[in-house]
């Protein structure tokens, strides 16, 4: 290995980091594991490049990580087995197994899990917010992630969220855009179902009026539990959503994995058309657009530089969050903005 | 011996239940068989939880496999029937099942739309779309080969008939231009 890298360009350029990109070399993967350990300065070019070289590679993966899905997926279907082989004639193994036949069609890899009789009940609530007649609200979370609500929906915080957990629990509907932590798992509870987030943008439907909780996934992956069968559990890949029921008479239905409502038009899934934003702006001042923006977002925005607030855009922008509008308007002219709990500041 | 001549003795000890070989197949096709169906359909999750399926499938009947000459052709032509399949459930049936359809793949989708449509952010679509736009045809066939192929630079300067140290420029310069381009 050379010891010169100075930038992004070089380490991607460089077959054993490649090689370690792509998990296909042992002694790459050591070597670099430790380099980067030796060289804290580096981990913003080390994150570039990984970054530039998922891109060109067209996420093709990495061996390692892929083999172990693997395996994981082997082992889940041979418990399965076992577990059917055990107790061919209860009904709710029965279940399990028309459930394993779909799951096998949609090709999903987590597929199913037994896992017990393990229940999981919510942990003392801290904070609740909610969005009233409005027809969205948008909160920053302390961890970073991106939560719109729909109207008359409610959010709980969990104590400690954002520093011990991560955990909330949600009544009506919102878009989620999630933080990436794997030490801290991003956890939504709904009347009828739990849904563990592993670094994603999805949208939850779980209205009291409703005998559903409905769970859409844009992006990532996120698994989800029945709260009425606690033992069954499936993981979403993106352009899939998964309706739990409460209703335990529905057995056999309770669970299903569709794919999502494409609009013919534009082929935007309908699950969150209540949440995209389409700004057709000509010539307008990002004093004005910004006013746009926190009357359909439903937060707070405010720019403290006045030449800023006369930067003038036109075009047409389409976007599911707030952070996704405001950095396409980033692209013409160069701003920053931070984000708070409740609001949003721009500056130069 | 040759990958090929690996993957045969490998299919072997599969049918034998030999769990090493069985990692040994997947390790020596994983990247072969994603790279063939991104060409037919740039959806990465898709492919790759296809190709998760295949194995996991092959393993569950290794009993009942049959001896199999050509593997890595055998396992195109499964992998191709799968995400037939998974696309015609999906309802997502466009060109591409055309395109795969047809014995010989006619068409394959082009590195640089390949790159482009597996992402699903949609500035990083667009920015990447530019970006790609300013390089040289040169410039894009090396770093297709480089970075979706997975060549090597002697592999490379073969390839093209140049030498290492063209091709090392060469890629140099573009991933400079591309980085610059997509911040």
């Amino acid at each position: 290995m050379d010891q010169n890298y100075r930038t992004a360009e070089d380490f991607l350029c460089d077959e054993s980091f490649q090689r370690y990109c792509l998990g296909t070399d042992p002694s790459a993967i050591t070597e670099w594991e430790k380099w980067i350990a030796e060289h804290p300065e580096a981990t913003a070019d080390i994150a570039e490049a990984k970054k530039i070289f998922t891109i060109l590679n067209a996420n093709q993966g990495n061996l390692q990580e892929q083999t172990a899905q693997l395996r994981d997926g082997m082992g889940r279907s041979a418990l399965l087995k076992e577990v059917l082989a055990q107790e061919p004639k209860s009904r709710k193994l029965r279940n399990l197994s028309i459930a394993a036949t779909i799951a096998v069609l949609l090709g999903i890899t987590g597929i199913w899990t037994y896992t017990g009789t393990k229940k999981e009940t919510p942990p003392a609530l801290a904070s609740t917010i909610q969005s009233g007649n409005e027809p969205r609200k948008t909160l920053v979370l302390q961890d970073g992630s991106v939560l719109t609500m729909r109207n008359n929906s409610t959010v709980s915080l969990s104590e400690g969220f954002g520093k011990s957990n991560r955990i909330l629990t949600l009544s009506g509907e919102a878009f989620f855009d999630v933080t990436p932590d794997p030490a801290h798992p991003f956890i939504v509870h709904t009347k009828d179902a739990s849904i563990e987030v592993l670094g994603t943008v999805f949208n939850v439907s779980a209205y009291p009026e409703n005998v559903y909780t409905e769970t859409a996934l844009f992006r990532g992956k996120v698994s989800v539990t029945s709260k009425t069968k606690p033992e069954y559990k499936t993981i979403l890949t993106p352009n899939q959503k998964l309706v739990v029921y409460a209703d335990k008479a529905k057995d056999t239905a309770a669970l299903k994995v569709r794919s999502l409502a494409v609009d013919p038009q534009d082929h935007k899934a309908t699950e969150i058309a209540w949440v995209r934003s389409r700004l057709k702006i000509q010539d307008e001042s990002l004093e004005q657009i910004a006013i746009r923006l926190q009357k359909w977002y439903g937060i707070e925005i405010v720019i403290t530089d006045e030449a800023v607030k006369q930067y003038s855009y036109s075009g047409t922008f389409e976007s599911e969050t707030v952070v996704k509008a405001l950095e396409a308007l980033q692209l013409s002219y160069p701003f920053s903005f931070q984000m708070e709990q409740n609001k949003i500041v721009i500056s130069k | 011996m040759t990958g090929e001549e690996n993957n045969s003795a490998y299919w072997e000890g599969i049918r034998k239940g030999n769990k090493q070989s069985f990692f040994d197949l997947y390790n020596n096709t994983y990247f072969h068989l994603v790279r063939f169906g991104l060409k037919v359909t740039a959806n990465d999750e898709l492919v790759k939880d296809t190709v998760t399926q295949l194995f996991l499938q092959l393993w569950e009947k290794r009993q009942r496999l049959n001896e199999v000459t050509h593997v890595r052709a055998y396992l195109f032509t499964a992998l191709r029937r799968m995400l037939i399949d998974q696309l015609e459930y999906h309802a997502k049936i466009d060109t591409a099942i055309e395109r795969m359809s047809q014995q010989e793949v006619a068409t394959e989708l082009p590195y640089e739309e390949i790159i482009v449509r597996v992402q699903q952010d949609e500035e990083l679509k667009r920015k990447l779309y530019h970006a790609m736009q300013q390089l040289t045809p040169r410039q894009k066939e090396l770093i297709g080969l480089m970075f979706f192929e997975g060549y090597s630079y002697q592999q490379i300067a073969e390839h093209t008939s140049q030498s290492v140290k063209t091709v090392y420029n060469t890629i140099y310069n573009a991933i400079h231009l591309l980085r610059k381009l997509l911040k």
